[in-house]
């Protein structure tokens, strides 16, 4: 099994990292010779999932990756020991790699940090993330969850309005009505005995992941109830992209949040597959009762 | 949930419905009675009053005159035939003294009015909250007391249809909308510590900022605080003895501090700070402050706060603890 690899793009990565730092305490990295997935579960069948997938040439380059099951690699690590790694490349790093490593007979991610000191000479930095070896096995168990299509899709409102707006409402219930239709007006309702409050967003942008289905236009609401604090800690991690994640709720089922990562500016719907190298995928199941 | 008041199809008309071009100088008249978590609302054609009470020796009341809203329409007729059926069902009602005739009362969760009002007000957290800092800094109708909060205006639709029905609102704030609808209780006898029942014994006006000065130095580890109006000489004193030792606050009948000053028999009484305390957002916001003290001994505080239009009131009144005989410890600073 080897890894080994430069990281082009240790900005990125750490982005990717800090979205993640708030929704648990590990998450499960899968390599393959093209793709880098990050995986977070929360809590099995009720909790909120976290699945990123990104093209590796987007943030490794002269990318080795070597393993008996198809060249891929599946570890376990702490989300905050790779985050504070990650910290130490963005202040003036010459390079950055990474390899699979062992240190004392445990496996680590070894990140290498080399920077110029002020007398000239090159300084490295090792940062070892210990991690956890998957078995391929193992890895076959986490499957993203199954899900029927959603009955209406959209462009999220600025994150941070919403964002605002639910955290003055989390105090008025623990769950959290989320609601579109396919005129582009998403619904928010939080209610209690003594407080009901819906906020409408209207204007956004709706459309249809698939280009050959025909989008009926009209003004029926679609419907999931989420827990409320799976809601805000969405709304609390973007840190890539903000301006560029699409909704679709699955009646019953789940809200599904996408969050394109890498694209510059706003582009709408149009370049959400042209300038992304990845996503985040964001499961938030319908709460059970 | 309250019952959904009639259907779709039948119409139930607006007993009461109010428009407001920028809600904060409601949320700030609100937060300066919000240590309770009902309030009763009483509306009438000159406008709302909030008021709250606390453990029947504290009652406050917030005015917000009808011209202060941009649009301010209550259907008297229709408060009194609300009012006349309610009569029919309870036959032995009694009304209640100082009430005004034509006006509907109404008790709804104040703490769930403000959040609602402010749901637009931008990242929850970073408000500032002056009832947790120590000391009182003249603050704004108009501002939220953060700097950092730059949003627009949020306007606001108020509407209420009667005994029954939710208190609705409906604000918005650069497209975005939000409904809300709070649930209503029936209103209890409120508690009436009839202060103008009895002569106005003492009476002043103080500018805000050297009362807000008191207030600051008043040691919060004292039970009590002593109040004393003198026809001579210190002619205004507020007093309180703590753990920490005692601090003494004394005013002459100067134009420099008092705006007015009239008193009718010397009378030192003693209140429950903490319960005093409870108006120092109120004191925050206002300009002028009047004291007056009845021959009961009970304390009401008019705070003054300055809004567009005119002035607007909110009132305190407290009733003493015990009337005390003996002077407090010799005066200290004298202002």
């Amino acid at each position: 099994m080897r890894l080994r690899t430069l990281v082009s793009n240790s900005t990125l990565l750490l982005r990717v990292v800090q979205s993640i730092d708030k929704l648990s305490k590990s998450a499960i990295l899968k390599l393959t010779p093209t793709r880098l997935q990050i995986i977070v579960i929360t809590e099995l069948d009720s909790g909120l999932q976290l699945w990123c997938d990104l093209a590796a040439d987007a943030i490794f380059k002269d990318y080795l990756i070597e393993s008996a099951h198809n060249n891929e690699i599946y570890v376990e690590f702490n989300i905050d020991n790779l985050q504070r790694a990650l910290r130490s490349t963005q202040s003036g790093a010459l390079s950055v790699s990474m390899k699979l490593a062992k240190r004392q007979g445990l496996p680590v991610l070894s990140i290498i940090i080399r920077s110029q000191s002020g007398s000239g000479h090159e300084v490295s930095l090792i940062q070892d993330v210990p991690v956890r070896m998957l078995s391929a096995q193992q890895m076959e168990q986490i499957q993203e969850p199954t899900l029927p299509d959603g009955q209406v899709h959209f462009m999220m409102p600025p994150l941070n309005n919403v964002r605002s707006i639910a955290e003055r409402m989390k105090g008025m219930g623990d769950r959290v009505a989320v609601s579109a239709n396919r005129e582009g007006e998403m619904r928010v309702r939080v209610a209690n005995d003594l407080v009901d409050v819906t906020t409408y967003f209207r204007g956004l942008e709706t459309m249809t992941l698939d280009a050959t289905q025909e989008v009926e236009v009209d003004g029926e609401f679609h419907t999931a109830v989420i827990d409320m604090k799976n809601f805000l800690r969405f709304l609390q991690s973007y840190h890539v992209a903000p301006k560029n994640v699409v909704c679709c709720i699955v009646e019953h089922h789940a809200v599904i949040f996408y969050v394109y990562v890498g694209s510059a500016g706003y582009g709408g719907a149009a370049a959400l597959n042209e300038t992304s190298c990845g996503s985040l995928t964001y499961f938030l199941p319908v709460r059970q009762i | 949930m309250t019952a959904v008041h009639g259907t779709a199809t039948e119409f139930v008309p607006m007993l009461f419905r109010a428009k407001l071009a920028n809600v904060r100088p409601l949320v700030n008249m609100l937060k300066t009675i919000s240590f309770r978590p009902r309030a009763r609302c009483i509306i009438s054609p000159d406008g709302l009053v909030f008021a709250v009470e606390e453990s029947q020796c504290l009652v406050a009341q917030a005015y917000l005159r009808a011209e202060l809203f941009t649009t301010f329409s209550y259907n008297v007729q229709l408060a009194e035939y609300y009012r006349n059926q309610e009569q029919e069902a309870f036959e032995d009602e009694v009304s209640q003294d100082g009430e005004q005739s034509d006006a509907t009362q109404v008790v709804l969760p104040l703490d769930n009015l403000i959040e609602c009002l402010t749901l637009f007000y931008g990242p929850a957290g970073t408000s500032a909250s002056s009832t947790q800092s120590s000391s009182i800094s003249a603050t704004n109708l108009y501002t939220s007391g953060n700097p950092g909060d730059l949003r627009g205006a949020t306007t606001a639709v108020i509407g209420f249809k009667g005994p029954g029905a939710d208190f609705e609102l409906m604000l918005e704030e650069r497209g975005t909308i939000s409904q809300c609808r709070l649930s209503t209780f029936v209103p209890e006898p409120p508690v009436d510590l009839r202060f103008s029942h009895y002569p106005t014994t003492q009476q002043l006006i103080i500018q805000s900022k050297w009362l807000r000065d008191a207030f600051n130095e008043l040691d919060p580890t004292s039970e009590s605080v002593h109040i004393s109006i003198a026809s001579t000489e210190p002619h205004f004193r507020i007093s309180t003895m703590g753990e920490n030792g005692s601090t003494d606050m004394t005013y002459s009948n100067s134009e420099r501090i008092l705006d007015s000053f009239f008193c009718n028999e010397d009378q030192e009484n003693q209140y429950n700070l903490s319960l005093i305390l409870k108006c120092k957002q109120a004191l925050a916001m206002s300009d002028k402050t009047k004291i007056r003290i009845n021959q009961r001994g009970f304390l009401s505080f008019q705070f003054m706060i300055p809004t567009s239009a005119d002035v607007s009131f909110v009132n305190f009144v407290f009733a003493p603890l015990v009337s005390a005989d003996e002077p407090v410890a010799p005066a200290t600073a004298r202002v």
